[in-house]
């Protein structure tokens, strides 16, 4: 695009460390960068525009379907947490998205810790097994996953979608933890054992203080994959005060007479504000959980 | 080998001077208690659904009426059924167009250009510019829908329509009129940001010396790109290529919330169909014959990209 940055010196080395030398531009400069500008702004404006509606409808106490200027008000909110069927999305969502991260960090740690300190037979089988897992389709599986949970007993009920998600997200909880624990070097556990500690005292006092990140990490990603998850609520529960919010927004969207659009935007808002706040910090790890967890990002 | 793993300095430890025979012994137990529950669990909740969809797909299960009570093995008539009824055949080929306009042509195209502009070191604002490409891919599912719901709105006050009203043009009802193209748009709108982050992982990687070369000799940009920068990102642009496809196939709740397979079946992709077989109209067997043949696809470019991303275990 461009051929902006003066590069007199001969060093390219020497180059990146200099600040930026002041050069006049070139006409041709001035319009590349221009129609660079404008590209960026097409772009964000297609990115955001979208929310337009989301947000302005739920400061607006006359809501409708469209963009329309707001009368600010929080009326919405104050209807989504007392109402009497919204505020039970809320805390669906919050039980099925902490109890489902809960239990898969304690699986994903033992786990993740078996895989990074012992080597067995079969392990690389197990860690190529759960990557390959991760392609699959989740709506080529779900017909399937449904049926056995019909044979346990487990639909339609909070602790059955709390196990399924859990189980769901652990192979990408499992690379990461194996990771996070391998890179804690095994001498310090050993030092441990030799003051006496048994293994688990071990892991207690040495290991689970430094994989703190990798941990939290797992633990924020995790909790959006559940957060966000349309299509395993939407098969799995049945009885509407067991709805987490995706299931409760789309149900009330699809009630095409009667729908509420202030109350609807005013969840949406409440619904995407955890991840959009958790992104912050899991900006760098997103791209190996992405797909895999293989990626050499 | 047994214990710890990837420590030279084991042997010199307290357990390396165990004999391998005993901490063989040894490790097994903690190993099965360790790793034993996410693996059977993941085998219960992952695996299992996989194999048990291969012998539904063998039989005419329903989940309701007469064949509910007794299913009967049926040996492959599911996927003859499927491969010659054209209603299937259409979605895997919507399934394609999905894959290819919105994926691979769209979110790279798009991504690519977002990549190569913050790259830029005169552009300002960068981390602004970020945050906007990547809240499509930040809110949830459901969330991004109804955003693009009003969007698309059939009435003339909607966002899309009021723009084309600018020019002139009349009120559309867009998810009736290009339903296929509406979601396509939408699901690149979710994933620009995305391959903007592999991209730009990418660019990175390549040496701006090259760059710097290529300038020297009196290479135009487009020229740079085209001849040095590709090639040397090529490896990784693949390998997302392959990501985003098979993410893609698998793509369901975006088309469902905004269409629900319609008008008409228009949008009904894989996904859809295979909802809609098997647990509307209860069709387990139908549904589960047509996941698997999903599953084969995809399974197929996962083991390219298992091949090709060389992870080390």
């Amino acid at each position: 695009m461009t051929a902006v940055t003066s590069r007199r010196e001969p060093s390219p080395a020497a180059d990146l460390t200099a600040p930026r030398r002041k050069r006049r531009l070139t006409s041709i400069d001035v319009v590349k960068r221009v129609l660079g500008y404008m590209l960026i702004a097409l772009l964000i404006v297609f990115c955001v525009v979208p929310f337009a509606w989301v947000v302005l409808s739920a400061v607006d106490a006359n809501a409708g379907p469209n963009v329309q200027a707001p009368s600010l008000s929080l009326d919405n909110f104050v209807h989504f947490f007392t109402d009497s069927g919204t505020p039970r999305l809320l805390v669906n969502s919050l039980v099925i998205g902490v109890g489902a991260t809960a239990l898969n960090l304690v699986l994903g740690l033992a786990g993740g810790y078996a895989l990074a300190r012992f080597e067995f037979r079969g392990r690389r089988l197990f860690m190529f097994g759960i990557l390959l897992v991760r392609v699959v389709p989740a709506p080529a599986t779900i017909v399937a996953l449904y049926l056995i949970m019909v044979k346990l007993e487990l639909t339609n009920t909070l602790h059955g979608l709390i196990l399924v998600e859990a189980v769901l997200q652990l192979p990408i909880t499992l690379w990461l933890l194996k990771g996070t624990v391998s890179a804690v070097p095994i001498e310090l556990e050993e030092a441990a054992w030799l003051d006496g500690s048994t293994r688990i005292q071990a892991i207690r006092r040495v290991v689970l203080p430094l994989v703190g990140p990798g941990l939290g990490a797992a633990a924020m990603l995790t909790f959006m994959g559940v957060w966000g998850d349309f299509l395993t609520p939407l098969v799995m529960l049945q009885s509407q005060e067991l709805y987490p919010l995706s299931i409760g927004l789309f149900r009330a969207f699809s009630e095409h007479n009667q729908v509420d659009w202030g109350l609807l935007a005013a969840s949406s808002v409440v619904y995407m504000a955890p991840p959009a706040i958790l992104y912050v910090f899991v900006r760098k790890h997103l791209l190996r959980s992405s797909l895999g967890g293989a990626l050499k990002g | 080998m047994t214990t710890i793993a990837a420590t030279a300095s084991a042997a010199a430890g307290p357990t390396g001077q165990a004999s391998p025979k005993r901490r063989r012994r040894r490790t097994w137990p903690v190993v099965l208690l360790l790793l034993g529950p996410a693996a059977l669990l993941i085998v219960v909740f992952i695996l299992a659904p996989a194999v048990y969809g291969a012998y539904l797909s063998l039989t005419n299960t329903q989940l309701t009426g007469f064949a509910a009570r007794d299913p009967q093995f049926v040996g492959v008539d599911n996927y003859t059924y499927l491969l010659s009824n054209s209603e299937f055949l259409a979605s895997l080929g919507r399934t394609g167009e999905f894959v290819l306009y919105s994926a691979i042509i769209g979110q790279t195209v798009l991504g690519m250009t977002a990549a190569v502009l913050l790259a830029r070191p005169w552009v300002r604002g960068k981390g602004l510019v970020g945050a906007a490409i990547l809240m499509p891919m930040v809110v949830p599912e459901v969330v991004a829908s109804l955003a693009w719901a009003s969007v698309l709105s059939n009435n003339s006050a909607g966002t899309l329509n009021r723009l084309t009203g600018l020019f002139g043009a009349d009120a559309t009802d867009w998810l009736q009129v290009v339903p296929l193209a509406s979601v396509v748009v939408v699901n690149i709108w979710r994933g620009i940001a995305f391959a903007m982050i592999m991209f730009q992982a990418a660019l990175e990687d390549v040496p701006g010396e090259l760059i710097e070369a290529a300038r020297m000799d009196g290479a135009t940009a487009l020229q740079i790109f085209r001849f040095v920068t590709l090639p040397l990102i090529r490896g990784p642009v693949f390998l997302y290529l392959l990501l985003t496809t098979i993410s893609t196939i698998g793509a369901f709740g975006l088309v469902y919330f905004l269409t629900q397979g319609g008008p008409g079946g228009r949008t009904t992709i894989s996904a859809i169909y295979i909802y809609e077989r098997a647990l509307q109209f209860s069709q387990i067997g139908i549904g589960s014959a047509a996941s698997m043949i999903l599953l084969a696809l995809v399974l197929v470019l996962g083991l390219v990209y298992v091949r090709l991303a060389k992870v080390e275990v």
